[in-house]
């Protein structure tokens, strides 16, 4: 039996291939990425070494990247808020016993997540254009409706809300899931020992449901950061960052230095912060959300 | 009174869900109407039904429109991703997770290090590297990338799937004299087509739907995927408003049917393979 576990032979024809493919593509780009971020370079000729030069550049003089990590982080607030919201009480909501139509109601509330995000923005864009849409169906009942993606009176353009809405749209669907395996998993009996005791449906929801989820939370809220900070499709065709670069986030301000202005150094700069901020955060949740081992 | 309240109740949570169900179905049903009607109609009446059914805007949109092709192209693209990396993730996964070896450990951190890097990141260096090797704009261009990030979690899913099966299998199996090849290749993978189905599904949805890699490593229509080619094709200030519609419904309805025929086990699937990763 170990015998046959310890062909070194096997491990090897088992392992390398996919070692192989995980250095070439994802281990060397990596490293090259970060040196690459440390350096100028447009693509042509040699890579020029400055130093921190593109980290300068970034958070004090490009005011657009000012722009992009407010409007990421906001996407990352508001699917936080509403996502993990909606779909921890729609979970409850399915989960409560004798609940009926579950599957269709889930089955429903899931299917935006395997549409291409790229589809359904486009849709969306359609629906929040000033003239077909929403406001022509406003126009029915005479209200005249705002201009939606193309606004921008307020500090947070309202182009960003609308895309903030369709993220929500799209992903609650996967928390509801998370969270309707986490319920799942409670026994019926902390239910009807909370239900002897007199403890109404709100009560056994904070006291029994909302403690029991934190792991399956922490596991949610961590996958929609990481998400929202990678966040492009939808904003490349609802605004592509417009109008005036109000709702560019950082993966298509990245987008755009790179393949529109060349610039391969300081676009992967972006990159890398993007990737010191997705680990920040996932520790952030891991120091934040406390959960026991049982 | 107490039962009247839970009447109450009900019917309230009833509503809401009813409520919720209208607001994910009316967007899709909207743009299936708009995609049926002529374009004088759509700016006319955008939120009327089709006075006559216009199939033809889908015949535009997938023969002159590209959707035909670009279906074809992500066919091939995420059919051969796919089939490579259940191989390839497979195969590690279970010398990681089966065979006895010192290193193990540290190769399956290694691996599971990758589900933390977002692509952005290797984007612009791959890119430069592609281009000198001439693969861009070619389906290699987009199967590499998108073989290299479904391998942790296809080694992750599959390393659980591969312990979960009973040890006295694989021992009767030593026993008889089966080689580790055929123990992977007869026993083990055989066994583990619950956990194939789930990582399937989750490595070809994504692929299907994914836009920034192959927005960046192709620009003819020739090997462009559907996220692609409707990115190109679609835009809000265009005026061939009905085709565009039919070309959104095109991109959307493989994945809405192959969710329908299986949605309750893709619905377990995907929960169990996220709940995981």
């Amino acid at each position: 039996m170990n015998k046959v576990l310890r062909n070194k032979r096997a491990i090897f024809i088992f392992t390398a291939p996919a070692a192989a493919m995980f250095l070439a593509i994802m281990l060397i780009p990596i490293v090259c990425a970060i040196a690459l971020a440390f350096c100028d370079w447009n693509s042509i000729g040699m890579p020029r070494f400055i130093g921190a030069g593109n980290f300068v550049e970034m958070f004090t003089k490009d005011k657009t990247m000012g722009i992009a990590v407010r409007n990421s982080l906001f996407i990352v607030v508001f699917s936080l808020v509403t996502q993990q919201t909606a779909g921890l009480l729609i979970a409850a909501a399915l989960s409560a016993r004798g609940t009926r139509l579950r599957n269709f109601f889930k089955n429903i509330y899931y299917m935006p997540c395997v549409i291409s995000s790229s589809a359904l923005a486009l849709l969306f864009s359609f629906l929040f254009n000033p003239n077909m849409g929403i406001n022509a169906l406003l126009r029915i009942f005479g209200i005249e409706g705002p201009l939606w993606l193309m606004d921008v009176s307020w500090k947070i353009p309202l182009g960003l809300w609308a895309i903030g809405f369709v993220a929500t749209w799209q992903y609650t669907g996967s928390s509801m899931m998370l969270y309707m395996a986490a319920i799942a998993g409670i026994p019926d009996t902390y239910y009807d020992a909370a239900e002897i005791d007199g403890a109404g449906r709100v009560q056994s929801f904070f006291l029994i449901t909302l403690p029991l989820v934190k792991p399956m939370a922490k596991i949610s809220i961590t996958m929609s950061c990481i998400g929202s900070l990678k966040f492009f499709d939808l904003i490349y065709n609802m605004t592509k960052g417009g109008p005036s670069h109000q709702t560019e986030v950082m993966a298509s301000h990245l987008y755009n230095s790179a393949f529109g202005n060349m610039r391969f150094g300081y676009a992967s700069a972006i990159s890398i912060t993007i990737m010191v901020m997705c680990v920040a955060v996932s520790a952030l949740v891991n120091v934040l959300i406390k959960v026991e081992d049982r | 009174m107490k039962k009247r309240q839970l009447h109450f109740g009900r019917t309230v949570k009833y509503l809401l869900l009813t409520i919720l169900v209208l607001i994910y179905i009316i967007p899709l049903l909207w743009v299936v109407f708009v995609s049926l009607k002529t374009n004088g109609e759509v700016m006319a009446q955008p939120w009327s039904l089709p006075k006559t059914l216009h199939f033809e805007n889908y015949a535009s949109a997938w023969v002159a429109g590209g959707i035909g092709r670009a279906t074809l192209n992500s066919a091939i693209v995420c059919t051969i991703t796919l089939v490579v990396s259940i191989l390839l993730g497979s195969m590690a996964a279970f010398s990681i997770s089966v065979m006895r070896w010192k290193h193990s450990g540290k190769v399956l951190s290694m691996f599971l290090f990758g589900m933390m890097v977002p692509v952005h990141c290797i984007l612009i260096p791959l890119f430069v590297f592609f281009v000198k090797l001439r693969l861009t704009d070619s389906y290699l261009g987009m199967i590499l990338p998108y073989t290299a990030f479904a391998l942790p979690m296809t080694i992750y899913l599959m390393g659980g799937f591969f312990t979960g099966i009973p040890w006295e299998v694989y021992e009767a199996a030593c026993i008889d004299g089966c080689s580790v090849y055929r123990l992977f290749w007869e026993i083990a993978f055989p066994l583990a087509r619950d956990g194939i189905f789930v990582v399937s599904l989750m490595t070809f949805v994504g692929n299907w739907n994914e836009l920034l890699v192959a927005m960046v490593f192709t620009s003819s229509p020739g090997v462009q995927t559907i996220p692609v080619r409707l990115t190109a094709f679609v835009s809000p200030y265009a005026t061939d408003y009905v085709r565009m519609f039919a070309a959104i419904v095109l991109a959307m309805l493989p994945t809405i049917v192959v969710y329908s025929a299986f949605s309750n086990k893709i619905v377990a699937g995907l929960t169990a393979g996220a709940v995981k990763g």
